[in-house]
């Protein structure tokens, strides 16, 4: 059976590298984070990386808007048509396709019913931390996307169960690959909205607590109504850390860094899982 | 990645007088209102932002 080696979340912001002059200091200490991230992970050797993240309407639009989608593709664009304001150079990141078709047919079996895409063009969402966490571009990836963007949107309890399913299909997998999650987004950002930039340093130092202390089922227990009031409408992309703490349910976790930056409008953490 | 949004590129579809206004004067907080998704107002409207 495969193994999941390495867990981890982090926060994306597109600011984080288009403007990278900006807030100096925060922008140093959130990077120390990344960095040791990047460390603990090259040290787990994984073979792929699962990454729970969100399309930001560059995929997906109204006329087709799925509420989950497994990217199967050979290769996925992170980036392609953001690279001029992200800063990051267009490339394409392996995909993991026998993985990402297992995945998707997994699903089909068991009731959990995933769109699938075999072209997929990511923003910030994978570009940014990619850029610091796989700078190579070399380590297959299989994204697995959750609407956190067009209410209606799955429940954050749907997500902690998406989790879940990955996890019984990793352990169920006839192939002994390294497996590690990756959920990007988060945590509270206010984002398009007429208070656009506001952040709630309170709101995601519970969520890292949350995570810390193994209580990951505290957040799948939120809802959409306490996520906006509390996260934001960006808040909303919580449902990514919450899949991969699904899969892990009880796993403490390590807080790596936490800066609430003005300049990127996002309350940026980043988290290990200690497994 | 658009940055802004001209009359008539919005002139074949299917928008109230008040809509058409609030595009048309990057009206962030009318076109909030008036139910266009925040992330699209953010993308087309980034220079209209304080930050």
């Amino acid at each position: 059976m495969a193994t999941i080696v390495a867990a981890a979340m982090t926060s994306h912001a597109p600011n984080i590298t288009a403007t990278p002059a900006a807030a100096p200091e925060q922008r140093g200490h959130f990077l120390a984070g990344l960095a040791e991230m990047r460390k603990r992970l090259a040290a787990a050797r994984p073979d792929v990386v699962v990454m729970f993240v969100n399309d930001h309407v560059q995929n997906f639009f109204y006329d087709n808007l799925p509420a989950f989608c497994v990217g199967v593709g050979a290769r996925h664009w992170a980036p392609r048509g953001a690279a001029d304001f992200l800063k990051i150079p267009s490339r394409q990141l392996p995909g993991a396709v026998d993985f990402g078709k297992a995945l998707l047919k997994a699903g089909l079996d068991a009731g959990f019913d995933l769109a699938v895409s075999h072209e997929l063009e990511f923003w910030d969402d994978v570009s940014v931390p990619a850029h610091f966490l796989m700078p190579e571009g070399t380590l297959p990836i299989v994204p697995v996307l959750t609407n956190c963007v067009a209410p209606p949107l799955p429940t954050p309890q749907r997500s902690w169960q998406l989790g879940g399913f990955v996890r019984r299909f990793i352990d169920a997998r006839p192939v002994g690959e390294r497996v590690a999650l990756l959920g990007t987004g988060g945590i509270s950002h206010w984002i398009g909205v007429p208070n656009t930039g506001h952040i709630n340093p309170e709101w995601d130092r519970w969520v890292l607590d949350q995570v810390r202390d193994g209580h990951g089922e505290a957040l799948a227990e939120l809802s959409f109504d306490d996520i906006e009031r509390d996260g934001g409408n960006g808040g909303q992309e919580i449902r990514n850390w919450i899949a991969v703490l699904g899969a892990l349910p009880g796993v403490k976790g390590e807080v790596l860094t936490y800066e609430p930056v003005k300049e990127w409008l996002t309350g940026c953490g980043a988290a290990w899982m200690q497994l | 990645m658009i940055e802004s949004i001209g009359a008539d590129e919005v002139a074949g579809y299917d928008l109230s007088a008040e809509e058409r206004a609030a595009l048309a004067d990057g009206d962030l907080d009318a076109l909030f209102r008036l139910g266009a998704n925040p992330y699209l107002i953010r993308r087309v409207f980034r220079r209209r932002f304080a930050l």
